[in-house]
């Protein structure tokens, strides 16, 4: 009976080190066991085929891509803000296997249309827009951006009417900021004309408007009807006023020398990378932090200073 | 707490007392093995750990060293260019002529890698000379930049700006670059006209993030270059942090002395090393995350700790198997000792294990052994004292049966009845000569009988035959031996007993036989008999010691004599009946002239 005892106790001992080794033995393997997840191959939607404005929020993407394990496919509509076509694509996507997609939205309104009859379940991420049904919007708040706008304009008015041109699809960021910009202005008195147009081609477009409209004082919504609105200025040497949301190189050139007298600037950067960092996430069912990006409005003599620089040129090596 | 000690004390001391000693040498043994290397374990883990923070600091250091060789060695690159600008292109040569330009353009050329640009300005910042060929921008006034100003005021040195974006040139491909500015005081000479002016060499990041890109520390670590104030110049994240989705502890680290620190940054514990760039008041900075290196400790640790458990199951498994082979042979003398409590006999005591356990062994076998061997002896003294007694028992009934043959032998002399006198004598005589036997205690068959014929012969002279005898010998016991003096008793008994009334018709038969390994000796009388209990007391133990003639004493002698000498299974049985006669039967064992002799061997002292 003694012996029986002593022998359970003896072996009770060896079990519990020879368990406790085992512990000890696979805990530090259980890290390197972890499999090298496979590259989550997520779809960027862009809303025009001159993709020159997104540069640096294709940067923002590619970093988050590479920090966080993404494969990124970039696809363009042959036309900009074709919606039809971007839904089209963005279903094909969606069927064929991408884990997520990030659209900057040609038709907000009909693309949510579109992905509520989708058959399968792929996350979405707007970029600019907001849109219904997606996981995540990563914009600045548009209102704000139009009314912050509205602000520029209304501290350097003198009188006359501001054209708004209208370049996005219905709604659209554009169209928003377009709607609040309108509503602060009206509110301050100040006569609007509005009128859509098609953002590639404003250089050539918008002093025909100018001389329609009679307007001076112009506004633009988005980084590449303000930066083809500028270039026009420079070309055809209409003086209005003009301002803008959204500041690529070309627009900062345009601050730089005086032809865009205010922009409102957010960092391309940082959205792209926060929407596929959101993309990613909403993949790998996490829930995507939603915050509005930041913006600020910058006039010509600004954007060197420190935090401006940083804010507007991205380092490239 | 002292009762509590107390209390505890106690109950190791009653665990302690219930545990078999295998128990206690294995787990003492184990506890103290493994109480051992605990203390190792520890202090060397403790050893590790601080080894492994000297080294961490050494290899960030190590690696800062050559970054920092790396980088002075390309900004003294740099510097070179801006001497060759200087001293084999610009000084002593008109720079608004071609050939100025036209080398600026070939030295710009050949270090585009690492140039951005670089140009020439007057002493009111105006452009004096720029490869590649630009147009300085409408908003740029460079005698308001920094670079500029320093250059200026301290003409002997060059002077490194802060990072920021180069806005002097027009760029048609709207190219906005970080770049660091290095700039000197130099002296140019146009239209034979020496005047001051400033010379620029705009460094793109991309050669300084090459020195620092490819680094990388221990543990996931990384190297940032600040200038003196704390702005990032390299940073492997420098576009997140620019663009707020990350930060730096950038301002403190400009504070930080060369050397190793330790800050907490955003709740991460991190190991600091700075080393400032010479001339330039940079410093470069290497950080590693100090959860990486726990994370290493820790998986060292459980390495170790592995070892350690390792270590203590062997050896709990060579104590456990050395206390068993310590213990076991105490074990089974306990166990032998436990049959012996018990009374089996023979018990193996096994003499194994280390001396002092086979020396116990020894002693308790020994003790055991002389123990048998005392209780042998008591056993045999003792049946030798019963059967000594028994013999002065039988011997006591010699005096009566003498004294009244000779009473019988002088009485028929008297009378004149000599031939009967001579007859009882011989018979006498001869029936002495038998029961002496020279001493023996197992005699043939056939003298036993003849002595029952010689007693039967006194005994129907003195009873004026009154009965008569038959004794008769079986052919199958011819040549056996039995025990001396087993009938005489009998048939003393029952002549006194059943003869008493007889008249001249009483017939006592004698009658040996053998059946199967025994011997059967039947005494038959037809006398008075008696009933079965009185005949069955005739043998009863507890019945008193009364001596009369033929009381049956003589008769319970034999019964126990037989059963001394042969084990119970033998003796006498009565079997009678009142007026029927007494038949006895008396059991033996069969022995032939080889037993007899043994036996006889064992009584010879």
């Amino acid at each position: 009976m003694k012996e029986t005892r002593t022998a359970m106790i003896q072996r009770g001992i060896l079990a519990v080190l020879g368990a406790a080794l085992l512990l000890t033995l696979v805990l530090p393997q259980l890290p390197r066991r972890e499999k090298k997840a496979a590259p989550l191959p997520i779809s960027v939607l862009m809303r025009e085929s001159d993709t020159t404005a997104w540069s640096s929020a294709r940067l923002g993407m590619e970093e988050a891509a590479g920090a966080l394990g993404v494969e990124l496919r970039f696809l363009t509509p042959t036309t900009a803000n074709n919606g039809a076509e971007q839904n089209q694509l963005a279903r094909r996507e969606a069927e064929n296997g991408a884990k997520a997609l990030v659209i900057i939205p040609a038709e907000p309104e009909s693309l949510g249309r579109e992905m509520a009859g989708w058959g399968s379940h792929c996350p979405v991420v707007s970029v600019e827009s907001a849109l219904e049904g997606s996981v995540l919007s990563v914009t600045p708040d548009n209102a704000q951006v139009g009314r912050a706008a509205a602000e520029e304009l209304l501290a350097d008015w003198t009188g006359g009417a501001v054209l708004l041109l209208e370049t996005g699809g219905r709604g659209s960021g554009v169209s928003q900021r377009l709607e609040a910009a309108r509503v602060r202005l009206s509110q301050a008195g100040v006569p609007c004309i509005q009128r859509r147009a098609d953002a590639a081609r404003l250089n050539e477009s918008l002093s025909g408007l100018l001389r329609e409209t009679e307007a001076r004082w112009v506004m633009t919504f988005g980084p590449l009807a303000t930066a083809q609105a500028a270039a026009g200025k420079e070309t055809s040497g209409w003086t209005q006023p003009l301002y803008g949301a959204g500041v690529t190189m070309r627009v900062a050139t345009a601050l730089e020398r005086g032809t865009v007298t205010a922009a409102v600037a957010w960092s391309d950067y940082a959205a792209g990378y926060l929407a596929v960092q959101g993309a990613a996430q909403a993949a790998r069912g996490q829930e995507p932090a939603k915050e509005a990006v930041p913006f600020l409005v910058v006039r010509g003599d600004e954007i060197y200073a420190p935090e401006n620089e940083k804010l507007l040129f991205p380092v490239t090596y | 707490m002292g009762a509590l000690l107390t209390r505890l004390s106690g109950k190791i001391r009653a665990w302690y007392q219930t545990m078999s000693i295998q128990l206690v040498l294995s787990l003492s043994f184990t506890a103290v093995a493994v109480a051992g290397m605990l203390i190792l374990g520890v202090s060397l883990s403790v050893h590790f750990a601080n080894t492994a923070d000297d080294l961490m600091q050494e290899s960030s250091q190590r690696v800062l060293d050559q970054v920092n060789w790396n980088l002075d060695s390309y900004l003294r690159s740099i510097m070179r260019i801006s001497d060759t600008l200087y001293y084999r292109v610009v000084k002593d040569a008109d720079p608004t002529k071609a050939s100025v330009a036209q080398g600026m353009e070939l030295l710009y050329e050949e270090n585009r890698d690492s140039v951005v640009s670089i140009a020439v300005f007057d002493r009111q910042g105006g452009l004096v000379a720029a490869a590649p060929a630009a147009t300085l921008k409408g908003s740029a006034f460079p005698s308001q930049h920094d670079w500029f100003r320093m250059a200026m005021e301290k003409m002997e040195n060059f002077h490194f700006s802060g990072p920021h974006v180069q806005r002097l040139f027009e760029d048609p491909d709207y190219r906005y670059r970080w770049v660091v500015s290095l700039s000197r005081h130099v002296q140019l000479t146009r239209n034979g006209v020496t005047e001051p002016g400033v010379l620029l060499v705009d460094m793109s990041f991309a050669g300084i993030a090459q020195v620092c890109r490819d680094t990388e520390l221990t543990n996931g670590g990384y190297v940032y270059l600040i200038d003196s104030s704390g702005e990032l110049i390299y940073h492997p994240r420098q576009q997140m942090i620019y663009a707020g989705l990350d930060t730096e502890n950038n301002r403190a680290a400009a504070r930080y002395s060369d050397g190793t620190h330790r800050e907490r940054f955003q709740g991460e514990d991190r190991q600091v090393t700075v080393k400032t760039v010479g001339y330039t008041g940079w410093k470069l900075v290497g950080v590693v995350p100090r959860e990486a290196m726990t994370t290493d400790t820790r998986q060292m640790l459980l390495f170790g700790l592995a070892l350690i458990l390792f270590s203590a199951f062997l050896l709990a498994f060579l104590n456990f198997r050395i206390s068993a082979h310590i213990s076991d042979p105490i074990r089974r003398l306990e166990q032998s000792i436990k049959e012996l409590e018990a009374g089996r006999e023979n018990v193996d005591i096994e003499e194994g294990g280390c001396y002092e356990i086979r020396h116990l062994s020894h002693s308790i076998r020994s003790m055991v052994s002389t123990l048998h061997h005392l209780m042998e002896d008591i056993i045999e003294q003792e049946r030798q004292k019963r059967s000594t007694e028994l013999e002065v028992l039988q011997s006591q009934i010699n005096p009566h049966f003498l004294y009244n043959t000779l009473d019988s032998v002088i009485w028929m002399t008297e009378a004149g009845r000599y031939d009967e006198a001579i007859q009882m004598v011989t018979s006498l005589a001869r029936l002495f000569r038998i029961a002496l036997s020279k001493g023996k205690r197992i005699i043939p068959l056939k003298d036993e009988l003849e002595h029952a014929r010689h007693y039967m012969t006194i005994q129907q002279i003195r009873f004026k035959n009154k009965f008569t005898s038959q004794i008769t010998l079986d052919p199958s016991a011819e040549g056996l031996y039995c025990l001396k003096l087993t009938v005489q008793p009998i048939l003393e008994n029952a002549i006194y007993h059943g003869m008493a009334a007889a008249e001249d018709d009483g017939l006592i038969t004698v009658h040996a036989a053998r059946e199967g390994d025994d011997l059967v000796i039947t005494v038959t009388d037809n006398g008075l008999g008696m009933r079965p209990e009185v005949a069955a007391a005739l043998l009863d133990e507890n019945r008193p010691d009364v001596r009369t003639s033929g009381s049956g004493i003589g008769v319970r002698n034999v019964h126990r004599r037989i059963q001394i000498n042969f084990g119970s299974q033998y003796g006498l049985t009565f079997f009678s009946e009142p007026d029927e006669g007494t038949r006895v039967v008396i059991r033996l064992p069969a022995l032939d002239e080889a037993a007899a002799a043994q036996l006889q061997r064992e009584d010879t002292p």
